[in-house]
């Protein structure tokens, strides 16, 4: 697992890579903690390169996005894979999250 | 703590404190004997030793003993009381027998008092004292060469009687056992005190510690046992049975079952987080949904109420998943509701299941309520992510395919609780030497 924060003109790109798995929780919690602490206005969940996601990592997903929108910011998952998109649908959060 | 280690190694912590120190005693007393026995062999074999080469001394007394005789008598009858030339003597004979000294008695076997040589006192390294029948002796030792000196008296000739080994390797070798075992002994002494008054005390409290921690833990876990369901309902029409594997003592998968009414009801759920915080919330939710199942409320609603609950209490930061069921023994009409959990499995393949909202996370989300007619023979199986998402020593997940392939294979006469085992059975052979990475619930149902 790994992940990248890069912002550009305010927006706030997170992409993550590899397994979000009960394993690498702990770190993807603490790799985003800066995002949780100071919520950005406009932020976008890249996953193109995530093959997995457990849905206890969800959990995390779903602080950030109350973070962002309690701000008023904007929150989306984009670049879905097939396998972890099954995890968003399974679990009602593809509707209120990815946006396509 | 290494001690510690030791103590759980020979099993000491099982015993209580006084067997524990009785043991220690033991363990003292046998250091005691180790440093005793190294102390008294030493000393044995060194009386041994010298005593030995006390009988050689006399052998080469008799050969030594006249060259000095004729020495002395070649010098003249004036060396009585003349102690400086009889050390020179003395210590020409010493030069041919390197490693050797002298012990010297007059004829009447009375010690000779040392003296000094050419007026200056021997810096000493070593006496020794030899006590025979043939009187007492002494010699000095000066580095690695013997002087002998005394004022012999005027009136008896002096009798060389022995001659004694230089060599202090022995006595070195004796001299190291010795501190040797004394050390040994205090250490082992101070181990002992210590032990004794510190850190079996203070051992004690951390296992006790220890102890009471796991006792609550083993509570909680014999508590949450009793959160789900214990005795499985039983009716000709069905049958039911499942398992809950935590991952720690305790843990917040959830699994209900029970009779409302004629209905068959059944929960399994899954609390998004392990260990204490988790099962604390899976206690509230089962009570709950316990409670409230039993008036018949439809199950939107109920996931409703569930789902406002989780919100109401933001502080335990978690979510659950829920998948709640009854069957009507006279249509085998199925009513379900699933909130974001792994889907269910119907002979082999995924019953139909439309996507809602974990609970836990939007206030006042609508959750609905699904319909499905069952048909006689037909298996259910109820699972949380803990099956789907073993993995194996390469980390590859058990994942749903693997699960649908295991349903579609179990005989259709088997009975719910092999299932169950079965199915246990599958993942701990799949998991190989990968430990267990999430809390496991399984449920199986047969319509007969």
């Amino acid at each position: 697992m790994k992940t990248t924060i890069t912002e550009k003109d305010g927006r706030v790109v997170l992409a993550v890579e590899g397994e979000l798995d009960t394993d690498t929780c702990p770190q993807f919690k603490e790799d985003i903690q800066p995002l949780l602490d100071q919520a950005p206005k406009a932020l976008e969940v890249d996953m193109q390169a995530l093959e997995y996601i457990s849905s206890k990592a969800l959990r995390i997903l779903i602080s950030l996005q109350q973070a962002v929108v309690a701000n008023k910011g904007a929150f989306k998952v984009t670049n879905v894979q097939p396998a972890v998109r099954e995890v968003f649908d399974m679990t009602g959060l593809a509707a209120s999250m990815i946006q396509d | 703590m290494f001690l510690s280690q030791i103590l759980h190694k020979f099993e000491l912590v099982k015993h209580n404190l006084t067997i524990r120190r009785g043991i220690l005693l033991l363990l003292a007393l046998f250091g005691v004997i180790i440093g005793g026995t190294i102390f008294f062999t030493a000393r044995y074999a060194r009386n041994t030793f010298v005593n030995g080469e006390y009988e050689n001394a006399i052998e080469i007394l008799t050969i030594l003993g006249r060259q000095i005789e004729k020495n002395l008598n070649d010098n003249d009858k004036g060396i009585s009381g003349d102690p400086f030339r009889f050390l020179q003597t003395a210590a020409s004979v010493q030069k041919t027998q390197e490693n050797f000294s002298f012990l010297i008695r007059d004829s009447q076997g009375i010690v000779l008092a040392p003296a000094f040589a050419a007026g200056k006192e021997l810096p000493m390294t070593r006496v020794h004292w030899l006590t025979r029948d043939k009187g007492c002796c002494l010699a000095y030792v000066w580095e690695k060469e013997c002087f002998v000196v005394f004022y012999p008296m005027p009136d008896r000739p002096l009798e060389l009687v022995a001659v004694y080994d230089n060599d202090y390797m022995f006595e070195e070798v004796y001299h190291t056992l010795m501190l040797f075992a004394i050390v040994l002994s205090a250490i082992y002494l101070i181990l002992v005190l210590l032990s004794w008054f510190w850190i079996i005390p203070a051992l004690e409290r951390t296992i006790d510690r220890k102890n009471k921690v796991e006792n609550e833990l083993n509570a909680a876990r014999r508590l949450q046992l009793k959160a789900v369901t214990q005795d499985f309902p039983r009716a000709p029409w069905f049958d039911i049975h499942a398992e809950l594997r935590a991952m720690r003592e305790v843990g917040g998968d959830i699994y209900l079952c029970g009779m409302v009414g004629k209905k068959l009801s059944f929960v399994v759920g899954d609390v998004s987080d392990k260990g204490t915080t988790a099962a604390f919330m899976m206690f509230t939710i089962s009570s709950y949904i316990r409670s409230r199942i039993q008036t018949g409320i439809p199950f939107d609603r109920l996931m409703e109420e569930v789902n406002s609950l989780i919100c109401d209490n933001p502080e335990y930061e978690m979510f659950c998943t829920l998948f709640m069921g009854a069957i009507d023994p006279d249509t085998l009409e199925m009513e379900y509701c699933n909130a974001g959990h792994t889907r269910t499995l119907l002979n082999g393949a995924f019953l139909d299941q439309d996507p809602q909202l974990i609970a836990g996370i939007a206030p006042g989300y609508r959750f609905h309520t699904q319909k499905c007619r069952l048909q006689h023979g037909d298996r259910l199986l109820l699972y949380t992510d803990g099956v789907t998402e073993a993995r194996d020593e390469r980390r590859a997940f058990f994942g749903e395919e693997r699960l649908r392939a295991w349903m579609a294979a179990r005989p259709a006469g088997a009975g719910c609780r092999e299932d169950c085992a079965d199915l246990l059975d599958t993942l701990a052979a799949f998991r190989g030497k990968a430990p267990q990475n999430d809390d496991i619930a399984i449920m199986s149902i047969r319509i007969q």
